[in-house]
């Protein structure tokens, strides 16, 4: 593996989507801010916004340097460069993670922050961690997707399924009993479930990215 | 296998509707090389598994020493790559362009980058996608040229262009070329750009290399001869006949190993010469194509 060539890819990605990452960075804190004005129906508003914001960088933010890559055939000069397609999946794979991660973590650790602030919410940060890390897993999907297919309607698909997920396993998340007995209460109750949903769904990125590798290793035909 | 900048020993690539079979070719050290084919011949094909971007089902293939696909990015680090379909980021200007390709290439040529700007009359700091399409080709030219590459790969370069802007570019390029001794690979179905380029030529027809040869050799061996047949005179038998034409009396012989001994023996056979053309590049393919056809199907 050249790791040189995938820092210049890297980079690459991360200059071309630079006024994106301004932009959702931007966004997050903005919806954090909603939140963080106190009042039940801002908390709500905040809430819906920033998952929708921090789903839709994910998905932009794939659909951007894989997708457009191969429909606005930038990826025939990406390729004519000295690398072969592991470096040219590494560079997506990383590229695109640590761009997420930006706003991601500035949401986690926004939000983590704000309900350990407010002593009446901590019993929900076990919840919120279990549902930022389900962003994370769905973003790593629509990459996966998009990487194996690089086909826009998959890529879609990918992204309808990610954003169903978030809402399906929210729901299943907060009536598991070992989680939902502490959610609404003053203290962190960090059981068993949450640690054992939380340590699935970390399996389940590193199964989904290691999948991705292996399927693009025997790829034979890159153009 | 050192002085082959280019080697495809063999090669096959299957897809449900389209076969490249059993293809061999050489491409020498130093040489231009013309890849003449139809759309849907294979040129594309070739180039890809060229540049290691689609495997070979079979054969192998080497590429300025280096097995490909296996060795595709040590070898690509010695290729310059510029294809009809290959685009550069709309957003980003030429000079981002340029940095981006001399923070990979170590012997990126900044003066001689400098220099292609000015030939090219390329602004710098203009945004690509304010570019014109000849423009775009133009600029895709300079970033694989300034990285001083063994070998070119130059994939239909000129197709999309206006007939301006393919004389500017083929212009550019002959200029740029005529300074260097660079092996380079040109596929076109414009048989007209070839020419002026190449000094080798390669015919490709439904995936199957039909004739190989120095440019000029075509050139000299392919003949039109126009006969005038005699009441009582045969069509005389002359050697590399690939296609008759014409009618009864007045038959026109297509040849590829043109001799000016033919013209004797025509006369001794009864037949008189009137006309030997030389053929155009486009011809010779034409005919070599029409030729090879005719041979599948009998």
């Amino acid at each position: 593996m050249n790791y040189a060539m995938v820092k210049q890819l890297i980079l690459k990605d991360w200059y071309l989507q630079r006024w994106a990452i301004l932009a959702s960075l931007a966004g997050v804190v903005a919806t954090l801010g909603i939140i963080a004005t106190g009042g039940k129906v801002a908390f709500l508003i905040g809430l819906i916004l920033l998952i929708m914001v921090i789903i839709s960088i994910g998905a932009h933010m794939t659909v951007s340097t894989i997708v457009t890559e191969r429909k606005e055939q930038t990826l025939p000069f990406v390729m004519s460069l000295p690398i072969s397609y592991r470096e040219y999946t590494a560079s997506k794979i990383w590229g695109n993670l640590l761009i997420f991660l930006v706003p991601w973590l500035t949401m986690l650790l926004g939000s983590l922050g704000m309900l350990l602030w407010s002593p009446s919410s901590r019993g929900l940060v076990p919840y919120a961690a279990i549902m930022s890390t389900e962003i994370l897993l769905s973003t790593c999907l629509i990459l996966a997707v998009a990487l194996i297919t690089e086909s826009q309607g998959w890529a879609v698909a990918a992204i309808m399924v990610g954003n169903l997920a978030v809402n399906g396993i929210g729901y299943v998340v907060a009536h598991i009993p070992g989680i939902a007995k502490g959610m609404w209460g003053p203290t962190i109750q960090w059981s068993g479930a949450a640690s054992a949903v939380l340590l699935a769904e970390f399996i389940l990125i590193v199964l989904l990215l290691g999948a991705t590798f292996l399927v693009q290793a025997r790829k034979k035909d890159f153009l | 296998m050192n002085d082959l900048s280019v080697h495809f020993e063999g090669v096959s690539k299957i897809y449900p509707h389209f076969t490249l079979d059993d293809l061999n070719l050489e491409l020498p050290a130093g040489t231009i090389m013309g890849l003449i084919g139809a759309n849907g011949a294979g040129k594309s094909t070739t180039i890809r598994i060229l540049m290691g971007l689609v495997h070979q089902d079979r054969g192998r293939v080497h590429v300025l020493g280096r097995e490909m696909p296996r060795e595709q990015a040590a070898a690509k680090l010695d290729i310059g790559f510029v294809s009809e379909d290959m685009r550069l980021y709309g957003s980003a200007t030429l000079a981002w362009h340029m940095k981006f390709i001399r923070s990979i290439y170590p012997q990126w040529d900044q003066p001689y980058a400098e220099t292609l700007l000015r030939r090219f009359d390329l602004k710098p700091q203009q945004k690509i996608k304010g570019l014109s399409h000849g423009q775009r080709v133009k600029a895709a030219l300079l970033l694989a040229l300034a990285r001083r590459p063994r070998l070119l790969v130059l994939d239909e370069p000129t197709t999309g262009l206006d007939p301006v802007a393919r004389q500017e570019v083929l212009g550019e390029l002959m200029a740029v070329l005529a300074d260097e001794d660079r092996t380079i690979l040109f596929s076109s179905h414009n048989t007209l750009d070839v020419e002026q380029i190449s000094d080798q030529i390669a015919f490709i027809d439904r995936g199957r290399i039909i004739a190989s040869d120095n440019k000029e050799i075509f050139l000299d061996r392919w003949r039109r001869l126009r006969l005038v047949l005699s009441q009582e005179a045969e069509l005389p038998s002359l050697p590399g006949v690939v296609e008759v034409g014409g009618s009864g009396r007045l038959p026109v012989l297509v040849t590829n190993r043109f001799d000016p001994a033919m013209v004797s023996a025509c006369n001794d056979a009864g037949a008189t010469v009137q006309a030997v053309d030389p053929m155009t590049l486009e011809e010779i393919f034409v005919a070599n194509v029409h030729s090879r056809r005719e041979k599948q199907t009998v």
